[in-house]
């Protein structure tokens, strides 16, 4: 009978994790393989297959170590429990060794304003369609690939995997820089985030660019133009409108000069409220106080109680079972 | 190369594991130390069982806590959740040192007494229950969930005392510290 008892409560605890394992909340954006990034999604004996579809954009053609922009636009989405859809942007679908990075590609910046290869997006109820940008750095020179997939639950809240990816990759012909194109500097990375009510100047550094024009807009909007100054040589100057409520802008630069004129990609900014700050100092002060505080009080409560008598003998003998 | 999210899974496994052993030791020596449900022969066994796990949970937690940091997405302070993580972490820290150390000082006799023995078990479970609900703020903060989300506790506001206050808070447990730890055991 304690056999059974026992392996029943064995069996309890062994089955327990996998009643609950799910992220229904998701994980968070993350640089992510595609396994990783929820691996019951990407296991094939688990996961179903997810009736939207995924369909990845870029250039066809994309300069060494230069910036692009490639887009992911997910259509027909189901609606889920929680809204939560995952993007991943990934160099192959091996499940492993997948992300950019891995072949050869930097991320800047992504359209739900992080850098990172993994994004979930909030979608709402009867929205069918959403896409994700992402700019990166090109790779060295040859024929890249770049792939997609997505991740998300079931409406009924039943946490059911699903998984969708794109159907074929988007090919880049990744090509050396011609000498004299119009470019931005290699270490130039554009600004991803800032504060509500914070206008933004942006010192845009370049090579082999005579003129500058800006352009921006808040997303799905229209495009206005920004007044751009020179500041030294290679560097040019503008400024971006302070946003009043959290709200995504985009901008991007017509570069000319003696080569053919270039365009870069849009970029994205996203304005969000102030972070949350604290005075630090006090926060550690306080931690290190409630460390002795505690300390102090429970070696005082114990050595108070030592004043009583001993009236149990605790290792010796089962004589004394009840006390007090 | 171990990212610093894996090296964290593993560190705060490590730690929670020896926590929760601790508590349920602790549970199990408090049951003992009265005599109760037939526990008092298994009093010596739990006794050592929960200080040894509950001290080497405390050697496996800074190492967590570092990777932890060293994982987190933002930079510093940024969230209430992380200053409440922070506050509770070393409140719990220091209650686990306090238990540990009331242990030393006072031997096996601490559970022959008729209140040590109740402030020892009772002791103990609150310093590992204090961690695992310092863990589970990491899950909050992450993840947005965690297995003690149902508590009704709120970790959005931080009560933050004045620096000065803090201070003097400090100075004073450090000196009781000192007076407790010179006086004789009686």
């Amino acid at each position: 009978m304690k056999r059974i008892s026992l392996m029943l409560v064995v069996l309890t605890l062994l089955l327990a994790p996998s009643l609950g394992s799910a992220n229904p909340n998701g994980v968070g954006s993350g640089t992510f393989d595609a396994q990783c990034g929820g691996a019951c999604h990407g296991d094939a004996d688990m996961n179903r297959s997810s009736t939207a579809s995924v369909v990845v954009n870029a250039p066809s053609v994309a300069y060494e170590g230069l910036l692009t922009s490639v887009s992911v636009t997910v259509s027909d989405i189901e609606t889920t429990s929680t809204g939560l859809l995952g993007f991943f942007l990934l160099s192959d679908l091996s499940g492993a060794g997948d992300t950019p990075a891995d072949a050869g590609w930097t991320i800047l910046s992504n359209s739900e304003g992080g850098s990172e290869n993994y994004v979930e997006a909030v979608i709402a109820s009867g929205q069918t369609e959403h896409t994700v940008h992402w700019t990166l750095r090109a790779p060295s020179v040859g024929t890249a690939t770049l792939h997609a997939s997505i991740h998300h639950g079931s409406e009924d809240g039943s946490e059911a995997p699903f998984f969708g990816a794109s159907t074929s990759p988007a090919t880049i012909d990744v090509r050396e820089v011609p000498e004299d194109l119009p470019r931005l500097a290699s270490d130039f990375e554009p600004p991803v985030r800032r504060d509500i009510g914070e206008a933004t100047t942006i010192t845009l550094t370049t090579e082999h660019v005579d003129q500058v024009a800006v352009e921006w807009k808040v997303s799905g909007g229209e495009v206005n133009t920004a007044t751009v100054s020179t500041s030294g040589d290679n560097a040019w100057e503008f400024a971006l409108p302070a946003s009043l409520q959290p709200v995504q802008l985009e901008w991007r630069a017509h570069l000319e000069g003696e080569g053919p004129d270039q365009t870069t990609p849009w970029f994205q900014l996203q304005s969000e409220e102030p972070s949350w700050s604290v005075d630090e100092t006090s926060a550690y002060v306080q931690s290190m106080a409630m460390l002795f505080v505690f300390i102090a009080a429970f070696l005082s409560l114990q050595r108070q109680s030592t004043t009583t008598a001993k009236d149990f003998d605790a290792f010796d003998s089962d004589e004394h079972e009840e006390v007090a | 190369m171990v990212s610093a999210p894996t090296l964290h899974v593993v560190t705060t496994e490590l730690a929670v594991g020896s926590f929760a052993m601790a508590g349920i030791a602790f549970l199990l020596a408090g049951l003992g130390s009265h005599g109760w449900l037939g526990m008092k022969r298994h009093l010596q066994l739990a006794d050592h069982v929960a200080h040894f796990a509950l001290a080497f949970g405390l050697l496996a937690l800074p190492f967590a806590i570092m990777t932890g940091i060293q994982s987190s997405p933002g930079e510093g302070l940024d969230h209430p959740l992380l200053i409440n993580k922070m506050l509770l972490g070393s409140s719990a820290f220091g209650l686990a040192i306090g238990v540990l150390l009331a242990r030393r000082a006072h031997g096996p006799d601490i559970w022959t007494r008729h209140l040590g023995r109740r402030w020892q078990a009772l002791g103990g479970m609150a310093a590992v229950g204090m961690v695992l609900l310092t863990a589970s703020l990491g899950g909050t903060y992450a993840r947005g969930e965690s297995l003690l989300s149902w508590l009704p506790f709120s970790f959005d506001t931080v009560p933050l005392m004045p620096l000065w206050f803090s201070t003097a808070l400090l100075i004073v447990a450090l000196v009781n510290i000192g007076l407790v730890r010179k006086q004789p055991s009686p």
